[in-house]
């Protein structure tokens, strides 16, 4: 099977990140970008994937060329080649504009490669955005099956069983490929890359795909939302303490509070 | 028996006004306030608990306790490991948790002034948020800063950046008496007569109550990353450190672990981030080592250098954690080691020994063989760039009494190992009241009675936390 992985980079979510004060946007500063965790476990699943059985991970990420370090990363643990769309503008875009470029960009690594991708992962949502759309708008441009939340992939006669993880279990769908699966997190976790693999994935070259190569003029009328600025989260208030030592009055005073706060 | 005084209500309604209203009594007074983290020294409820706001109610609580020969015992979030903080005598505990402001930074001196309540970790995030960096890296990240300077603590930068002591500039304390004074000053050097403030770091709250600190900041590095070094044995791990050391890499951090430690800390996590089996070799202990540089060229250079030395030097493969995920995942396991022994042990108790590195693995093949020899469970890990190391007794099925026997046994002999080849008791928990015996044996009389006068020239009525580190009462 060839796999085609897509991996957001996204900013070190453990770092609480602030408003920069004089341009009122998100201030990445101390964050270091690193691919998405849903993206890791998908290209984790996909390398588990054809050590088992055969074939090779490709992984393509859309941003700018800083993205190149991320796609090192995924082919130090295991992906055969890597690339980023990068041109203006390509560092801020919404779900349905990155799709439209996945989507391109799927059909010219076929293309250069001389393969065709029989399944395409992402991860069900970035860690940043929390979007969870790139996977099913990219199906639905690409027009293939899509199966979300997926936690396992296996071989079967004619196309793929995915295992799904739901709210209450799990459903196991059997479907053709080429097929896009949005993928969870599995009961392992991805691996770290060796001393030997590293060396080799900082000497790959990872091309860069721009929007000509990709055929696309107008980036912009793909795009379905537009920002209108951020806002920090209110700080929470302190909660009231209620010392009545008495079960009633305390009940009684929590009951008016939250009738005068018209939570009740 | 001790001759301190009983608390009583005359003296309650005193104290509380003098800390504007801030004790607790009675039923307010939580278990939590009766024992740390290792409750085996022992724990015991304290008759009130004192939480000032300030300095001079610090100074003005413990005025009225000197006066009237009342125990107090200082007290931090209460993660020690030797019962530092218990108050063994009763009396009033004096929690400095309230006390939790980072008052501000000098970021032209390169420091911060907190007050001491303020977490470790809450220090350790504000200065990350600014790109600076707190160099001291104790394992537990919810202590309080004047607990760490009680102690001065250790952790994993130490073999890089030292311990708590060498980011201490200054310090307001109140001294048993109630007077106030301040040591140190935001230099960084001085020839100015005793280093009183040397003294104050590691005296476990035992000559004066610290109620502020300016410590010393440095820039955050720019870029860093931890290698996981999978060995056979534990031997040949140790035997490597040295050859790190000498080759001039300055890592950040430099730790071992053998497999169990580590199984038993993955299980806890639910993470699997430590290599088993690499091409058919079984891995029997691991060294975690972190790199820092200011760019990713340097850091590459240093990552390739010492994966080819450690490759030449019998390590299995190295394994690169250099992304933020994959460096907090690797620390994650490392960090959760004490968690997931109490979480897995019924009866426990520790010895945080330090020795040469270069008498790293002769003092663990001797601990194992003791151990045996004693019919103990123990679980080792540690600091191998500083030979810090964390042995923990461990039993599900002993009695408390047969545990702590075959505990004291093995505390004996493994103790005076380490005197033996230049160690000492404790590389960073203390002595508390845990360890004071096999200190004396270690130090000899002559030093602890330097010390017990120390003790009486800052505290002459004895009355803070008694029972430890070089003073008991019943001597």
């Amino acid at each position: 099977m060839e796999f085609l992985v897509c991996v957001k980079q996204v900013p070190d979510d453990s770092v609480e990140i602030h408003l920069n004060p004089e341009t009122s946007t998100p201030d990445l500063s101390q964050a270091d970008p690193e691919a998405g965790a849903f993206d890791t476990y998908a290209e984790e699943l996909a390398v588990r994937f054809i050590e088992e059985n055969e074939g090779s991970v490709t992984v393509v990420s859309v941003g700018t060329e800083d993205n190149k370090t991320c796609i090192k990363n995924s082919i130090a643990v295991g992906a055969s080649s890597g690339y980023v769309v990068a041109d203006e503008g390509t560092d801020c875009l919404d779900s349905a504009q990155v799709a439209d470029l996945l989507a391109a960009a799927a059909a010219k690594i076929e293309e250069q490669e001389g393969k065709k991708f029989d399944i395409i992962l992402c991860g069900k949502e970035s860690t940043d955005a929390i979007g969870g759309q790139v996977g099913p708008l990219l199906a639905e441009k690409l027009n293939l099956p899509l199966v979300e939340n997926a936690v396992e992939i296996t071989s079967v006669d004619g196309g793929i069983s995915v295992k799904q993880e739901t709210d209450t279990g799990f459903m196991m769908y059997e479907i053709a490929t080429p097929a896009v699966v949005t993928i969870s997190k599995p009961d392992y976790d991805p691996r770290y890359p060796t001393i030997r693999s590293k060396m080799a994935a900082r000497k790959a070259k990872i091309p860069t795909l721009s929007l000509s190569d990709l055929g696309i003029t107008d980036l912009a009328s793909e795009a379905k939302i537009s920002s209108l600025g951020f806002e920090e989260p209110k700080k929470r208030q302190a909660g009231i303490k209620i010392n009545e030592t008495e079960a009633e009055e305390a009940v009684k005073k929590a009951m008016d509070q939250m009738i005068a706060d018209k939570a009740l | 028996m001790s001759d301190y005084n009983k608390l009583t209500d005359d003296l309650i309604d005193q104290i509380r006004a003098a800390a504007n209203g801030h004790i607790l009594t009675g039923e307010d007074v939580s278990d939590d306030f009766s024992r740390d983290e290792m409750p085996i020294y022992g724990t015991r409820t304290p008759d009130a608990v004192v939480q000032p706001l300030t300095t001079e109610e610090v100074a003005a609580v413990m005025k009225i306790c000197n006066d009237n020969k009342i125990a107090v015992t200082p007290r931090g979030a209460g993660t020690g490991l030797v019962g530092g903080a218990v108050p063994l005598y009763g009396g009033i505990v004096l929690d400095t948790t309230k006390m939790n402001k980072i008052i501000g930074y000098d970021l032209e001196n390169l420091a911060v002034t907190v007050q001491p309540g303020v977490l470790f970790k809450e220090l350790a995030d504000d200065c990350t948020k600014q790109g600076l960096l707190y160099p001291p890296d104790p394992g537990e990240k919810l202590a309080c800063l004047g607990g760490n300077v009680s102690t001065n603590a250790g952790g994993m930068r130490a073999v890089k950046y030292g311990t708590t002591r060498d980011y201490v500039r200054a310090m307001t304390v109140v001294l048993p008496t109630g007077e106030i004074t301040h040591f140190g000053s935001n230099v960084s050097k001085t020839s100015s007569g005793y280093s009183l403030i040397d003294l104050m770091i590691g005296s476990e709250g035992t000559l004066g109550v610290i109620t502020e600190l300016t410590l010393k900041i440095v820039p955050a590095p720019k870029k860093v990353a931890s290698l996981i070094i999978p060995f056979e044995d534990l031997e040949a791990a140790i035997s490597t450190v040295p050859k790190i050391k000498m080759a001039n890499l300055n890592p950040q951090a430099l730790e071992f672990m053998e497999k169990e430690i580590v199984l038993s800390s993955e299980r806890y996590i639910g993470k699997s981030v430590f290599p088993q089996k690499i091409d058919g070799l079984e891995a029997g202990a691991y060294l975690l080592v972190t790199f820092e540089a200011k760019d990713e060229d340097e850091l590459n250079d240093l990552i390739d250098e010492a994966s080819e030395l450690v490759l030449e030097a019998g390590a299995i493969d190295v394994l690169i954690a250099d992304t933020p995920s994959k460096m907090k995942d690797a620390w994650a396991a490392r960090s959760s080691f004490l968690e997931a022994i109490m979480a897995e042990t019924k009866l426990l108790d520790e010895c945080d020994v330090v020795v040469p590195i270069t008498h790293i693995t002769e003092f663990l093949t001797f601990a194992n063989a003791t151990a045996q020899e004693c019919d103990l469970t123990i679980k080792s890990f540690g600091h191998a760039g500083d030979g810090n190391l964390h042995i923990y007794e461990c039993s599900n099925d002993l009695t408390e009494d047969e545990f702590k026997n075959r505990v004291d046994t093995f505390f004996e002999k493994i103790y005076a190992k380490a005197t033996e080849v230049g160690g000492q008791v404790s590389g960073e928990h203390g002595i508390g009241s845990g360890k004071i015996k096999y200190l004396r044996r270690s130090l000899g009389d002559t030093n602890m009675q330097l010390m017990q006068g120390i003790k009486k020239v800052f505290d002459p009525n004895l009355i803070l936390n008694p029972g430890k580190v070089c003073y008991t009462p019943e001597d």
